[in-house]
């Protein structure tokens, strides 16, 4: 494995050949997802000429004497007979042999876990049955690995029996350890990725230097949401010479996804869907982006057409689950995300889209549990913290939802949304000098729902600092003029009409006419509009000389028959819209 | 007439276990011979054979023998010990102490000179003694007399070091405690009997079939017993040493391998049932068990196995107990069935019943700590620790280096507050362990470790604690009452942030932990109020200056003064008033916990040793 070292990509020829030994070698073990990956990628690479094809591996003494043994498991193995095969390769002595003994014995427990809850729970128990052969297999190879003897495969194998017993700790040390031994087993990273909660942490790793590792870095920084060093990254791969691996164009359309770049990320989906039009992987992630637009026939098109390709991936029930939830269907939408989930019990996106539609249907328990699972499978999920912040925060309890939305929010420290439900629990908790902070951090970074600046406002306006509130209320309005369109929500005249009254209040009539004005354009304020027109109006033919007027409540009172019970109104009506 | 080819027939028969044959051949030769002493020895043998006990002994005692010969002596009360007429065979065997004792000697010296009839007999009077004092000994076992017994079967060994059956007698109804067997084994005149290769093979199968269990260690075989390897013996007794060391994994293979030579290989049994119980092989035991009812109805290991059984699978105490009473029936002296009996108690809390028959099995058992222990472990679990503490001090004179025993009294000690010397012991019992292999990696020894992080945890070694919860958790993942603990060491650290997260996770694997509940309630509320409202560097001031819409410019214009009041969010809201009044709910809380989950431990210890008997 000495020749796998090599840091750059000059030598491409090197690497297709170090690919194609290590796809032989997956295959033998019978990794399919990490022969799938090298596959990918050594596809994407130019064929070599005869002459340079890698010989198949030499075998040794041990090798040979279990060759007999390790075909017959291999055979059994394939047809998921995994006890069968483990039985007759207990003697063996080969590495190969004992790996896939192992392996065996691994996959034999995961097959019984998967079975036992098909048959007795729905998925919302899955974490209740547990994996029996773990325990064993943990002291086995910990006693192995102690005396040195696991090689590359088995470090993996050892690796992923320490993670499935939460002994993340370990586990990080073993896949290191693994990933040092066989740089070119993609399954050992691609287990290190999932570990891995923050960038000090991968700082703190040292790691292999070699090719590989580029393609760990580029994953996990998409992973860890540092999406312009990930493309940067991705960039770097292509121009390297992987421009037409379908693998990194995946990952580059996920990176714009999560960024929330939809065109872009809606482009490359395309592209790679012209490209590998029977791929299902990542297809989910693709409907999501329908979804998030709203594009109704393409999300059609797309499940119709994995239906025919494979109904039963786990994608293709995602890609429908969303389908049925984007026209309202709620009720299929889960069933669709439950079936993903019997598939695959630790799919991530399922479990985040079936808490989504709990929520949808009410059903807080079930989404609290669904969102919990998404975050047991992976800690890195924003969507799954958020939805437990909202549903908490359904369920009155608002330190939890805080706690939860501040995780979403650690995430994504740049996203508006975590940022308002941070506000808005502080404000809940009365703690408004927080909320307020929340609030305009969550305008800084760019609002997305423009909804910051509105509840800040009011928050202000709750807290009589009026002079705070109408600056926030002006931007507000700044904002929502200067982005053209009209959004639907969009409380522009509850800002006029505040800005009107304070105008008012503080003598500016020209500006307090001007937000009259305005607010006469917009259906539900146009009364108030009118009133204080007239409030202006009657001022300032009457108080010209006495602008100064101390007086000038008294002044009002009269008048105020038909403006008081408005300005009753208002308050109350911003109670309700605050939600 | 030929007597001698008649004589050498009956022997024959009898080797060919013809006993008619036989007892009609020695019944015409005693007649032939005029009633040979020896004759009606060998009639009398017969006799014995053939079950007719009583015929035996009139047989050898109408003509006085019995006063004349040590055989014959031997044989009478051997007849009247199999009649269970306990009290006539000591009187035969008695009565040879005082009177005829020298007679027989004279007797026997006469006849060695005249004739040479006791060569013909076969028997040197060592062992013919030592078969007395063996067979005085199992009568007096019978008669619950075990001090008498005890002495008995010592002197029977002594007579003759190859005397199995006396040794056996003495180490598996653990008459002797460990230091006592092992002074008695040296005290052994084996030099003076054997020769020095005999020497070291009795010492070494001696030495294999002593306590194993009240210290762990490991097995040596000396060279000049190489071809022992594969004796089964010795491989059970490997078995065992593995049990012990609660390596069951390497015990089942072991014992497996003897159970297909040797089906049902007694001396494995034992230990094979307890393996099975360990690692919950409930439908290999339920098979075992029902081969071995069908096979050996009267043998208590059989209905012990039926016992174990329902006591494994759970809810079927009541059967369990039917099925372990009538083990102890069939054999009053059989302890394992008589703890096991105990334990079925045990596990429904049923504090009282579960003690006498601990104790039953402690006076059945007085060289064996286990009964000590539980007794102990019963008196701490009914809030007696002073009484637990006294049992398990009588348990530690008896092992003085059992890591179970020690752990537990550990466990007292942490109950009474003295958290220092709790660790000390934690330690030691550790220590044990550790002497065996470099690291622990057993099972069984999960609480020892979470323990011994409870215990650093009350003595503010907040670091220590948590690497004990850790390494817990390698041995035993996914449990979360550790989880739970090591939450609230972080929580205790301060450190909010973790102590969420690992009660969180306590609360995935158990939803309706109180403890957790609260704790976690707390500490989010802990960790809100003094964490900042979020993550990044403020960059309020710079968005605000770039004002320019044109729709509402001039109005905006106007004002843009006052923009610059905006209060600034500076001071950190910490609500600190909480935090007196949080720590003694804590505290309180963790008291509480506390001793919940020291029950909680001990009746999993309790459950761990509990099975460790089995096999004794």
């Amino acid at each position: 494995m000495a020749a796998t070292r090599c840091s750059d990509f000059g030598d491409l020829v090197q690497i297709k050949k170090q690919l194609i030994s290590i796809i032989a070698q997956c295959k033998e073990r019978g990794l399919v997802h990490s022969v799938k990956w090298a596959s990918e990628l050594a596809f994407s690479l130019d064929p070599l000429p005869l002459n340079e094809i890698p010989p198949p591996p030499e075998l040794t003494e041990e090798d040979a004497q279990d060759l007999d043994a390790l075909c017959l498991a291999k055979s059994y193995f394939d047809l998921k007979e995994y006890d069968r095969a483990a039985y007759f390769l207990r003697g063996c002595r080969s590495q190969k042999a004992y790996f896939l003994y192992m392996y065996s014995r691994y996959l034999s427990g995961e097959k019984k876990k998967d079975d036992e809850t098909v048959d007795s729970l729905g998925p919302l128990e899955k974490g209740q049955v547990r994996n029996e052969a773990l325990r064993e297999l943990r002291v086995e190879l910990s006693k192995k690995h102690s005396a040195g003897e696991l090689d590359g495969f088995a470090l993996y194998l050892y690796g992923v029996v320490l993670r499935k017993l939460d002994l993340l700790k370990e586990a990080v040390e073993i896949f290191v350890a693994a990933t040092h031994a066989l740089p070119l087993h993609w399954g050992s990273w691609l287990e290190l990725c999932n570990l891995i909660t923050n960038i000090e942490m991968l700082k703190s790793l040292s790691l292999p230097d070699c090719w590989v590792r580029d393609f760990f870095m580029a994953h996990m920084y998409t992973e860890l949401q540092m999406i312009k060093e990930a493309l940067q990254k991705y960039q770097s791969l292509m121009e390297a010479g992987f421009a037409k691996s379908s693998y990194i164009i995946s990952q580059i359309a996920v990176a714009y996804h999560n960024i929330r770049d939809i065109d872009q990320a809606l482009y490359l989906f395309n592209e790679l869907r012209e490209q590998d039009p029977f791929r299902i992987e990542n297809m989910d992630t693709f409907s999501n982006l329908l979804y998030v637009r709203s594009m109704k026939p393409e999300l059609s098109y797309l499940a119709h057409n994995l239906v025919e390709i494979d109904k039963y991936r786990v994608e293709t029930c995602c890609v429908i689950g969303n389908y049925y939830s984007l026209r309202s269907q709620h009720e299929k939408a889960a069933l669709y995300f439950q079936r993903a989930l019997k598939l695959n019990p630790r799919c991530l996106g399922a479990w985040t889209l079936m808490g989504h539609e709990y929520m949808e249907m009410k059903n807080t328990s079930a989404a609290i549990q669904a969102y919990r699972h998404a975050i047991e499978v992976n800690k890195r999920d924003y969507r799954a913290w958020y939805g437990l912040g909202q549903t908490y925060e359904i369920l009155k309890m608002p330190f939890y939802s805080l706690y939860y939305y501040r995780k979403a929010h650690q995430l994504r420290p740049n996203d508006s949304r975590m940022l308002v439900a941070l506000g808005e629990c502080y404000e809940k908790l009365s703690q408004q000098l927080e909320a307020k902070k929340c609030y305009w951090r969550a305008y800084s970074v760019g609002d997305v729902e423009r909804m910051a600046l509105l509840k800040l406002a009011k928050l202000h306006e709750q807290l009589n600092e009026s002079d705070d509130a109408a600056q926030c209320y002006i931007i507000y309005i700044q904002d929502i003029f200067s982005c053209g369109e009209q959004l639907e929500h969009a409380e522009v005249s509850t800002a006029l009409r505040y800005l009107g009254q304070y105008y008012f209040k503080n003598k500016l009539y020209d500006e307090a006419s001007l937000c009259a004005q305005r607010c006469c354009d917009y259906n539900d304020a146009r009364e108030e509009g009118k009133a204080l027109l007239r409030q202006i109006s009657a001022v300032r033919e009457q108080g010209e000389p006495s602008s100064t007027d101390l007086s000038l409540p008294c002044v009002f009172n009269p008048l105020s028959n038909n403006t008081t019970p408005v300005r009753r109104v208002s308050p109350l009506d911003l109670s309700s819209v605050t939600p | 007439m030929n007597l001698d080819r008649l004589r050498k027939r009956v022997r024959h028969y009898i080797d060919q276990q013809q006993y008619q044959s036989a007892l009609f051949w020695a019944d015409k030769i005693a007649s032939l011979s005029h009633e040979d002493p020896q004759d009606i020895y060998w009639l009398a043998q017969c006799l014995y054979l053939t079950a007719q006990y009583h015929r035996a002994s009139h047989a050898l005692r109408s003509r006085k023998l019995d006063k004349l010969y040590g055989a014959c002596q031997y044989l009478a009360a051997r007849c009247h010990y199999a009649a269970k007429e306990y009290q006539q065979a000591l009187d035969i065997l008695d009565m040879e102490e005082a009177a005829s004792k020298k007679l027989l000697d004279k007797n026997l010296k006469e006849e060695n000179g005249s004739r040479e009839i006791v060569k013909d007999w076969e028997m040197s009077p060592a062992s013919i003694n030592s078969s007395i004092c063996l067979l005085r000994g199992k009568i007096y076992d019978a008669m619950d007399n075990r001090p008498l017994a005890t002495s008995s079967y010592k002197e029977a060994l002594k007579l003759d070091v190859y005397c199995f059956e006396a040794f056996d007698l003495l180490t598996s109804h653990h008459m002797l405690t460990a230091q006592e067997e092992k002074d008695f084994l040296d005290s052994l005149p084996l030099s003076q009997q054997c020769t020095e290769e005999e020497v070291e093979l009795l010492h070494f199968l001696f030495e294999n079939k002593l306590k194993k269990y009240n210290k762990p260690s490991e097995m040596v075989v000396p060279d000049i017993v190489n071809g022992l390897q594969d004796n089964l013996d010795v491989v059970v007794s490997l078995a065992e040493r593995h049990y012990y060391n609660c390596d069951f994994k390497m015990c089942y293979s072991l014992t497996s391998m003897v159970m297909v030579k040797d089906p049902f290989h007694a001396n494995c049994l034992p230990v094979h049932i307890g393996t099975l119980v360990e690692l919950s092989k409930a439908n290999e035991l339920f098979y075992l068990s029902h081969k071995l009812v069908d096979l050996y109805p009267s043998n208590p290991v059989s209905w012990f196995a039926v016992g174990c059984y329902y006591l494994m699978v759970g809810h079927k105490n009541e059967h369990a107990r039917r099925y372990l009473s009538k083990a102890t029936t069939l054999e009053r002296t059989y302890g394992p069935a008589w703890i096991a009996y105990g334990h079925s108690f045990a596990v429904e809390s049923e504090h009282d019943q579960a003690m006498a028959a601990y104790f039953t099995a402690a006076q059945l058992m007085k060289g064996c700590h286990l009964p000590m222990l539980y007794i102990g472990l019963e008196y701490g679990l009914t809030n007696n620790p002073k009484l637990a503490e006294h049992f398990f001090s009588q348990a530690l004179s008896i092992a003085p280096e059992d890591p179970f025993v020690i752990h537990e009294v550990a466990v007292v000690a942490f109950q009474n507050g003295d958290y220092k010397t709790s660790e000390k012991l934690f330690l030691d019992a550790m220590e044990k362990i550790k002497a065996i292999g470099n690291e622990v990696t057993v099972d069984k020894w999960e609480p020892l470790l979470n323990n011994l992080g409870h215990v650093c945890r009350k003595l503010k070694k907040y670091e220590q604690a948590l690497e004990y919860h850790r390494q817990a958790l390698v041995l035993i993942p996914q449990n979360a009452s550790t989880y739970s603990a090591i939450g609230y060491v972080h929580s205790l650290k301060g450190d909010f942030e973790s102590a969420i997260d690992y009660f969180h996770t306590a609360l995935g694997l158990k939803r309706d932990d109180t403890f957790s509940v609260t704790m976690l309630g707390h500490c989010i509320e802990m960790y809100i109020s003094d964490s900042d409202a979020y993550i990044g560097t403020d960059i309020k001031d710079k968005v605000r200056k770039t004002l320019n819409t044109p729709a509402l410019m001039k109005m905006l214009n106007t004002s843009a003064d006052g923009n610059e009041s905006r209060a600034q969010p500076v001071e950190e809201v910490n609500v600190c008033i909480e935090t007196p009044s949080f720590n003694a709910d804590k505290q309180t809380d963790a008291f509480q916990r506390f001793l919940l989950e020291c029950d909680m431990h001990e009746s999993d210890m309790m459950l761990e040793t509990s099975m460790s008997d089995t096999s004794t």
